[in-house]
């Protein structure tokens, strides 16, 4: 759509200089709306425990699934379970894994175990599911897939409690989709670029030339009129983490001696400097949203909190650069975006047997929960009052960063709601940015390359035979 | 004729100056619009190859379209050279443009040295970036006035290195803070505690840092320090201006590692004229003047850089600034060395420990305030050894030494705080400095019995 618009232009620019160079206004900043409130953490108080977001979680999702298993089967608590009885629980899910990284075990001196590696996955044949609801537990077997499911899904079961005590499971449900309401309709073509891992300061020269010609065909400095004029459409950009390399984290100065570091920066800085430039580039041109993701400097639970504006002095200078936090949300000229970073995805891909980012960001989407593992196995702000990563409302484009390729797809509710999902690749390995069109719903992966010594310049684009 | 003025410029920088010419690197230089710029370099080409078959030219393209792959449309921008153009074109679905990327003479092994002529000229017109763009966006519009308002609040705020260092990083915006309002400052904000005498030292120094690392401001601020600075300097910098000169350290190591580098070379010959003074008066043994010795003594340690931060203390020794953590680290490692020449030289304190007659005139909260802010930042290290000066509410100067040892807390400090606050007559005083300071670098060991320790014997008699 982005090429066949630009086509329809003629190509100008192998021509001898003309007398007028076309400039194109970008569109208007149409109605934009923050809706990243319930990320945004004012005080902060760590001294609660995290058993009180499992609490209200399950509390707000209750209601949604007491009407899952229809009539005729009635919703009990587990307190009040009969044997051989079959009706429906709901509750909270716990995952038994034996691999799962255990603080405890590791630094527990009686096992004299050493600390496990990073594994890619941490499933195993041997584990086990236990429904949690506000007062007891209860082991769960049968039709039930212990490996796709994880820690802190709320759900409700349909069985019966055997005489040993466990649930047999013959059917489960989960929340589904939340209430959308339509978007208005377009009257013409507006894009959203969706961006993430451009992992600056990791040291790949060919990602920085791709950063560079990203940049450039936002700000129209690339590309024929055509092309222009299409990249005038781009309302707005959107970076979705981990602006930073992962090996700007690099912890070598707590190992070394302190006369050996003294002088040095972290690896962080320059890169920060890179970062403050391109987006200096960017905000000149384009609204841009900033999320902080995996290796950025912010803090490390969910929900991330917004980049200092401290950092980029630069950029700052424009008021079209906006930080914002991880998850974010927001309406872009009415339609709603949803979207994280990709910490949440890649934790459930270690915990689960799912395989694609994308079909994990569709089952988050269906269990009504955007991270259902936090806080378990990734880091969260420990929540009392409401848990802020239940869908409320569900979005038109829903998206998570830093995937290891490109993945969109569009699902369809049971009332009529429509769901743009797309796995944003990671910038600096793929080279590959996403286009989402507001008129159709409709997403187009756009990747940048440059030549190398290799001369395989038709399969650095993809194209090879 | 006008038109033929590009070629001539192109062709002057492509084969004379031997330059790559991408046609963004054209735009900025000639001051055209990015498109004119790309069919310039165009129409040199052609130009030039008919002219010239054999001319040593080698051309990029920038292709962009798009193709079906995995079943989605992708789109796809590349930059590829003359010879693979055709290839590339004739895999797309559609083409969506192609345009010169860049002119060089030499064929380009990959794509690394157009990025790096493109981000060389991006560097240097960083404000007016989309200027010879395609699109303007009418929302993007610099916040100039915020930017200026918040320089004046760190004027009136900071110190003057540190606005120093805001300069600098203000000036790629396009900002700069007068550099002139920042003397004018000095005296008032924390300079309030120094006299006039420690101001126009600052302006030296301020003015030193302000020019890059010259020898001359070097010299002059060194030789203004040098003569009889045993006092001076060891009064100068009490521990409250060492705790708020860290953070600049720290900020500023990168910027002054070339002044620095300097200052120590000059600084040795101040070390051998405050080092007699210094050691007369060596209870009060102020960090640099201790940095300085230790420089000397020990001028084979590679401990350089430990030097260079007391080199950059001695020169700002006007900075304030609330300390910070990262402040911390630069201390961690000074001190370790300390306690090894502190031990040596305090046992010899002087018995002349002469208040300083200087208007260093530190309030007594002031420090302490700054102490108890360092302490406990500090909690877990060692600090070197200090003295600090101040007047006490009955106007006798009063110095004392100060130790931290790594437990030490807040309670210690406050507790030395007492003890010197008994020191009523100056010549009390001097003779209670010696015991103080003999006492101070056992603090570190000694219990927290400072406070029903009597120092001496009318000091019974002292306490109010």
């Amino acid at each position: 759509m982005f090429a066949e618009q630009a086509a329809q232009r003629a190509h100008t620019l192998l021509s001898p200089p003309s007398a007028s160079n076309a400039t194109f206004a970008r569109v208007p900043v149409g109605t934009y709306t923050n809706s990243s409130q319930p990320f945004r953490l004012g005080e902060r108080s760590f001294s609660r425990q995290y058993a009180h977001i499992y609490a209200t979680r399950l509390l707000q999702m209750r209601p949604f699934l007491v009407s899952c298993p229809g009539s005729g089967v009635r919703v009990k608590k587990l307190c009040e379970l009969q044997p051989g009885e079959k009706c429906c629980v709901v509750g909270t899910l716990f995952k038994a894994m034996p691999l799962q990284p255990s603080i405890l075990r590791e630094v527990s001196e009686e096992h004299n175990l050493l600390p496990q590696p990073p594994r890619n996955k941490y499933i195993h044949p041997d584990d086990e599911l236990v429904l949690e609801d506000e007062l007891q537990r209860i082991r769960l077997e049968g039709t039930i897939d212990v490996s796709r499911l994880v820690t802190g899904t709320v759900l409700a079961v349909l069985g019966s409690v055997r005489d040993d005590g466990k649930f047999l499971v013959e059917d489960h449900c989960f929340a589904g989709l939340a209430p959308q309401a339509p978007a208005p309709p377009l009257d013409m073509d507006r894009f959203v670029l969706l961006v993430s891992g451009l992992g600056l300061g990791g040291g790949g020269g060919e990602s920085l030339l791709g950063t560079q010609l990203l940049v450039d065909v936002v700000t129209g400095q690339l590309g024929d009129e055509g092309e222009q004029c299409s990249a005038a459409h781009v309302s707005r950009v959107i970076l979705a983490g981990n602006l930073l390399s992962h090996s700007t984290q690099s912890r070598d100065s707590i190992n070394k001696a302190k006369y050996l570091t003294k002088k040095t920066q972290a690896a962080s800085v320059e890169a920060v400097k890179m970062l403050d430039e391109i987006l200096l580039q960017l905000s000149a041109s384009v609204p841009v949203d900033v999320m902080p993701g995996e290796f950025d400097p912010t803090n490390y639970t969910l929900p991330q909190q917004p980049l200092h504006p401290c950092m980029f002095p630069l950029a700052t200078a424009y008021s079209t650069l906006q930080l914002v936090t991880n998850p974010y949300q927001a309406t872009i000229d009415g339609v709603r975006f949803l979207g994280t970073a990709g910490q949440n995805v890649s934790d459930i891909f270690r915990y689960s047997s799912m395989e694609d980012h994308l079909e994990i960001l569709e089952w988050t989407l269906r269990v009504r929960h955007i991270s259902p593992t936090a806080p378990d196995t990734l880091g969260c702000y420990p929540f009392y009052k409401s848990d802020p990563f239940i869908f409320l409302e569900c979005p038109h484009v829903y998206f998570c960063g830093n995937t290891p390729s490109f993945g969109s797809k569009i699902i369809q509710g049971p009332e009529d709601q429509t769901v743009l999902l797309v796995a944003v690749p990671d910038f600096s390995a793929t080279q590959t940015a996403c286009l989402v069109n507001l008129r159709s719903l409709a997403c187009q992966p756009i990747s940048f390359s440059g030549f190398g010594a290799e001369d395989d310049v038709l399969g650095g684009l993809g194209l090879g035979p | 004729m006008a038109d033929q003025l590009y070629l001539e410029n192109i062709d002057e920088f492509v084969t004379d100056q031997n330059k790559i010419v991408t046609y963004k690197w054209l735009s900025y230089t000639l001051g055209v619009h990015v498109n004119q710029a790309k069919q310039m370099l165009y129409d040199y080409v052609e130009r030039k190859r008919k002219e010239n078959s054999g001319a040593q030219l080698h051309v990029t393209y920038l292709v962009s379209g798009s193709l079906v792959q995995n079943g989605h449309v992708c789109h796809k921008v590349a930059v590829v050279r003359e010879d693979k153009l055709e290839a590339v074109k004739s895999k797309l679905a559609v083409t969506a443009s192609v345009h010169v990327y860049s002119i060089q003479k030499a064929m380009l092994k990959d794509s690394g040295p157009l990025f790096n002529t493109d981000y060389d000229i991006l560097k240097s017109n960083l404000q007016n970036c989309s200027k010879f763009s395609a699109i303007q966006c009418a929302a993007a519009v610099p916040r100039a006035s915020e930017t200026s308002s918040s320089e004046k609040f760190e004027q009136s705020n900071l110190q003057v290195s540190s606005e120093t260092q805001a300069t600098s990083e203000l000036t790629a915006n396009g900002h700069g803070p007068p550099t002139s309002k920042q003397i004018p400052h000095q005296p008032k904000g924390i300079m309030g505690m120094f006299a006039s005498k420690a101001a126009s030292k600052s302006q030296d120094t301020n003015k030193e840092t302000k020019t890059e690392a010259k020898e001359v401001t070097n010299a002059s601020s060194a030789s203004s320090k040098a003569p009889g600075k045993g006092t001076v300097m060891s009064n100068f910098f009490g521990k409250a201006a060492m705790n708020k000169l860290k953070v600049n350290l720290d900020s500023e190591q990168e910027v002054k590692e070339e002044k620095v580098v300097e200052q120590p070379l000059l600084s040795v010959t101040e070390p051998k004229l405050a080092a007699p003074a210094g050691l007369k008066k060596s209870s009060k043994k102020a960090e640099p003047v201790k940095m300085q010795q230790k420089e000397k003594k020990k001028g084979k340690r590679v401990e350089f850089s430990d030097d260079e931060t007391k080199e950059t203390v001695n020169m700002k020794k006007k900075r304030r600034r609330l300390k910070l953590p990262e402040s911390d680290s630069s201390e961690d490692e000074v001190v370790p060395d300390s306690p090894g020449i502190y031990e040596a030289e305090s046992p010899s304190p002087p018995p002349s420990a002469s208040p300083p007659p200087e208007p260093a005139t530190k309030t007594e909260p002031e420090p302490p305030s700054v102490k108890s802010l360092s302490g406990e930042n500090k909690r877990k290290r060692k600090r070197v050894l200090k003295s600090k000066t101040f007047v006490d509410e009955d106007g006798c100067i009063v110095t004392e030494k100060v130790y931290e040892s790594e437990s030490c807390t807040d309670s210690e400090e406050e507790l030395k705080m007492k003890t010197s606050s008994t020191h009523r007559p100056p010549a009390v005083t001097v003779k209670k400095e010696p015991k103080e300071e003999r006492k101070g670098p056992k603090k570190g060991t000694a219990a927290l019995g400072k406070a029903n320790r009597q120092v001496s014997i009318t000091g019974f008699f002292q306490r109010k």
